[in-house]
């Protein structure tokens, strides 16, 4: 009887597994700021705090140069 | 910047197989990409494997141990060396650990009968319904939930190769492998821990396919949730062992 209802369990658990395994998660699980963000973020945010320096000769602007 | 200092330290992953794809997702075709239902059918011909391996260590149970050890082996190959080579490491994996089980599963039943099928049944039902709590949103794996999930995991990993070191030398950490209280305890923790291990490749097979990351990660994901299964199923197995000695 215990081998036949954990057969059973075991049977039932794969079909379930292999039936809702290939449906796309909820929407409630995959829009979410929280979310684990697998891929390596680092090195990204660290050129995100990097500031942008634009080759070139240095001019100086003066704001009343127009006027 | 991430509130969690180890986070900005270390980066968001330590596996090397995640770093380096998770990247690079852009000029692949659609039929070059990962899909659910790649990631799907792959661990099913991986558990089939694993099955097939299982009635061999079954009836042969001498190849136990150098099964173990082969399956390790290329288990260590796959996840640190060379990722996009899993299509061919992680079935060898599979049929490896399946004959490994076999045999850790005759020794468990020679001692106490019926207690094989009864850790089969318990690791594909926790299987499925976690899966089931992960699809419709009730468990969030989160970074807290991996941080936690994985600093507990490597715990557990360094008490266990600390006490097969101790054993070595005729001693050992006794409540590891105690069917008191305390031992049953722990045995229940690392089987909550590992059970939790099958949220995390859930979230990455979930998230790989959304990417649309190479399509050899199918074999990677289903990989990683065969190792976690594999770790589930000897966990419960060791617990079940406990409970029927007392």
């Amino acid at each position: 009887m215990n081998a036949i209802f954990f057969s059973i369990l075991a049977i039932f658990s794969l079909f379930v597994f292999m039936n809702l395994g290939k449906i796309k998660a909820s929407k409630k699980q995959m829009d979410r700021d929280d979310r684990i963000k697998w891929g390596n973020r680092r090195r990204t945010s660290f050129f995100k705090n990097k500031t942008t320096i634009v080759e070139g000769k240095a001019e100086e602007v003066k704001d009343d140069k127009d006027k | 910047m991430s509130k969690h200092s180890a986070l900005n330290t270390f980066g968001r992953s330590g596996n090397p197989a995640f770093t380096r794809n998770f990247d690079n997702t852009g000029a692949l075709p659609q039929t070059e990409r990962m899909t659910l239902d790649g990631a799907v059918n792959k661990t099913a011909i991986l558990l089939s494997l694993c099955f097939a391996g299982a009635f061999i260590g079954w009836n042969i149970p001498a190849l136990a141990m150098p099964s173990l050890i082969i399956g390790t082996i290329l288990a260590f190959v796959t996840i640190f060396r060379n990722p996009s080579k899993a299509g061919t490491t992680a079935p060898f994996y599979a049929g490896f650990e399946g004959v490994a089980l076999g045999g850790i599963t005759v020794f468990a039943e020679a001692q106490y009968p019926g207690i094989g099928i009864q850790a089969i049944g318990l690791t594909f039902g926790i299987l499925a319904s976690l899966l089931f709590c992960y699809k419709s949103g009730i468990i969030k794996p989160t970074e807290n939930f991996r941080l936690m999930i994985f600093s507990a995991t490597m715990g557990i990993a360094l008490l266990y190769l600390v006490s097969f070191i101790m054993s070595f030398f005729g001693s050992g950490i006794g409540f590891i492998h105690s069917n008191g209280l305390f031992g049953i305890g722990f045995s229940l923790f690392v089987v909550g821990i590992a059970a939790l291990n099958l949220v995390l490749d859930f979230d990455f097979i979930e998230e790989g396919a959304d990417q649309g990351l190479p399509k050899y990660m199918e074999w990677y994901g289903a990989f990683s949730l065969m190792v976690t299964l594999i770790w589930l199923y000897i966990e419960i197995l060791r617990l079940l062992m406990k409970l029927r000695s007392r």
